[in-house]
């Protein structure tokens, strides 16, 4: 294995110590940093290829009436939409940065499978090909929605094999990834890292891998069950044939659950790192945030109805789902008191790691309130397939995830480069992206609360005042994006040097602030001391 | 037990442990995919 030749004094050869040149490095990469970075530009070229369909979706949604797309390419832009920013843009990036740190956490000097590492990440770009592809086949892309509810989803055309194929490739990928983060943490620590020294971030991911692990072949045996029924005459879904579409949504949502979890958990490590160096104060808790992280993760795998209220399920189950639903704001309290404890007298300064992390704190508290105000079933009955649903989600998953990624990339970026960034642009991108997602995703809470439905191209013209407000804020908020690549290019072609340290005056914790900026191409060659 | 820059006998113990553990881990998740799958056969015709 790559690892043991890393670590092999008597192989050691200098040609490990440098990365090849040209395409081989990329193409054949081994190495944690080369993977983590591939994994975080495609899950970038990603987010701006959702953020496209997003913005065609909002510029359709601007004033009622059709006028930029048909319905039938809105309800593929709406799935498509979602598809490319849950499994090409959010997860990719929270494994980029898995990639990158968790080798430096743990004082490790590679990921431990790291030609499964390479092949984990080049399935993905052949898997997004397949899946934007399905725009140009006849019949187009998939439109039934990123649930895949049958019997709609089977209605799909030519795009529908692509579709489930793409849909395995990307599972199999995060399966891979998701094995190498677990085997890699319990058995490439440092001497003296103990599980409970472990940064909180690599402990965020640890739980998630083993979440990805237990839903991940969930969702691929419902798309392979649904394949059968479209091509092989099998009826597992299929009414008319004895089969049954509401499994098919207890099995989605039972994976579908947990990956929320999957999307949230590690935004939650990073916050936990970037909180304590900005407010200059250890951790508050730091033993009881790792429980808060494994109890969310216990939780997320029995509240999958909450998704299903309104099929109809007999009273006993609708409270099961409510009050175990209302139990995660439990785990999910310690936390944020802790965060807010942890800044409690703390010395506060607020670079835009710390932006960002604040940003979070408060904006996905949003996200968890609606998530609160869904749980109750009566009330969720007139949330359902409202506005409402999609501004608490969208709370969730982009001032939550997308900015605890935001965070982490700002956090550590300056270890990876060896610069540091443009603290003025990356300001104004953050000031410009917490100010323009509020515009953007607040007003869907009243337009869900008036009625308006989800996943429609058109709609009554007493939205339209909100709707417009909303799309300003999604044109500007998207348009914002491009200083967050902007401020990365200029962070890697060069600036100031940064310190070891690279947060002077600030104290950080982790293995990672103990090697140069930027860092060696092999972290720990060998082992650290942990006093 | 941690690896990292150690000697050559303990590099062979983590090979194999890290080797048992993905398989371990990759039988696991085919486990769950051919369970959910066997699972709704089963329910599908009881």
């Amino acid at each position: 294995m790559a690892y043991a030749q890393a670590n092999d004094t008597a192989h050691h050869d200098d040609h490990h110590d440098q990365p090849a040149t040209g395409i081989k490095r990329w193409l054949f990469a081994t190495n944690h940093k080369d993977i983590g970075t591939m994994y975080l530009v495609f899950s970038l070229i990603m987010f701006f290829i959702g953020g496209a369909m997003a913005m065609v979706i909002r510029a359709e949604l601007f004033q009622p009436g059709l006028q930029l797309v048909d319905p039938v390419l809105f309800n593929q832009l709406t799935t498509n939409h979602a598809l490319v920013m849950i499994f090409g843009a959010v997860m990719p990036a929270f494994v980029g940065l898995a990639n990158w740190m968790i080798p430096m956490q743990i004082g490790a000097p590679d990921m431990a499978l790291p030609r499964m590492n390479n092949f984990s990440f080049w399935i993905l770009p052949f898997a997004f090909t397949l899946l934007l592809s399905t725009f140009l086949v006849p019949g187009g892309a998939a439109a039934g929605g990123w649930t895949l509810y049958p019997p709609l989803s089977l209605q799909t055309g030519d795009s529908f094999p692509m579709l489930i194929f793409a849909i395995h490739m990307m599972g199999i990928s995060s399966i891979m990834g998701a094995i190498n983060v677990i085997v890699t943490i319990m058995n490439m620590r440092a001497p003296g890292m103990n599980l409970l020294r472990m940064p909180l971030f690599t402990w965020s991911w640890l739980i998630t891998a083993y979440l990805l692990i237990a839903v991940m072949p969930v969702l691929a045996g419902a798309v392979t069950m649904l394949l059968t029924d479209h091509f092989f005459g099998t009826s597992f879904f299929n009414a008319a044939g004895g089969g049954d579409p509401i499994m098919f949504e207890h099995i989605f949502w039972f994976f579908g659950h947990p990956e929320v979890y999957i999307m949230v958990l590690p935004a939650f490590g990073i916050i936990s790192e970037i909180l304590p160096t900005f407010s200059r104060k250890p951790l508050f808790g730091a033993t009881s945030m790792i429980y808060a992280i494994a109890s969310i993760a216990f939780l997320s795998f029995i509240v999958w109805g909450h998704h299903m209220f309104v099929d109809g399920m007999p009273l006993a189950a609708q409270l099961f789902y409510m009050m175990s639903t209302m139990l995660i704001a439990v785990p999910t309290g310690v936390k944020v008191f802790n965060w807010t404890a942890t800044m409690w007298r703390g010395s506060l300064s607020f670079e835009p790691p710390m932006l960002f992390a604040l940003a979070f704190l408060f904006l996905f508290s949003i996200g968890g309130f609606s998530g609160l105000m869904l749980a109750i079933v009566p009330a969720d009955f007139q949330y359902n397939q409202t506005y409402f649903v999609v501004a608490h989600f969208h709370y969730v998953l982009v001032p939550g995830a997308i900015f605890g990624i935001m965070a982490g990339v700002y956090y550590w970026l300056p270890k990876w480069t060896g610069h540091m960034y443009n603290m003025t642009l990356a300001k104004a991108h953050f000031w410009l992206s917490a100010i323009f997602v509020n515009v953007l995703f607040f007003p869907q809470h009243f337009l869900g609360l008036a009625g308006m439905p989800r996943r429609i191209p058109d709609y009554a013209v007493q939205f339209t005042d909100w709707n417009m407000v909303s799309s300003i804020g999604g044109f500007f908020f998207g348009a914002s994006q491009i200083l967050f690549a902007i401020v990365v290019v200029q962070c890697a072609r060069g600036g100031k040097k940064a310190t070891s340290i690279v947060w002077e005056g600030t104290h950080p914790t982790g293995l990672e602030w103990t090697l140069p900026s930027p860092a060696p191409y092999h972290s720990f060659s060998t082992a650290p001391e942990i006093p | 037990m941690n690896v990292a820059g150690q000697g050559a006998a303990r590099t062979t113990n983590s090979k194999r442990r890290i080797r048992n553990g993905a398989l371990g881990l990759a039988g696991l998740a085919i486990m769950f995919y051919l369970g959910f799958i066997a699972l709704l056969v089963f329910r599908r015709y009881h």
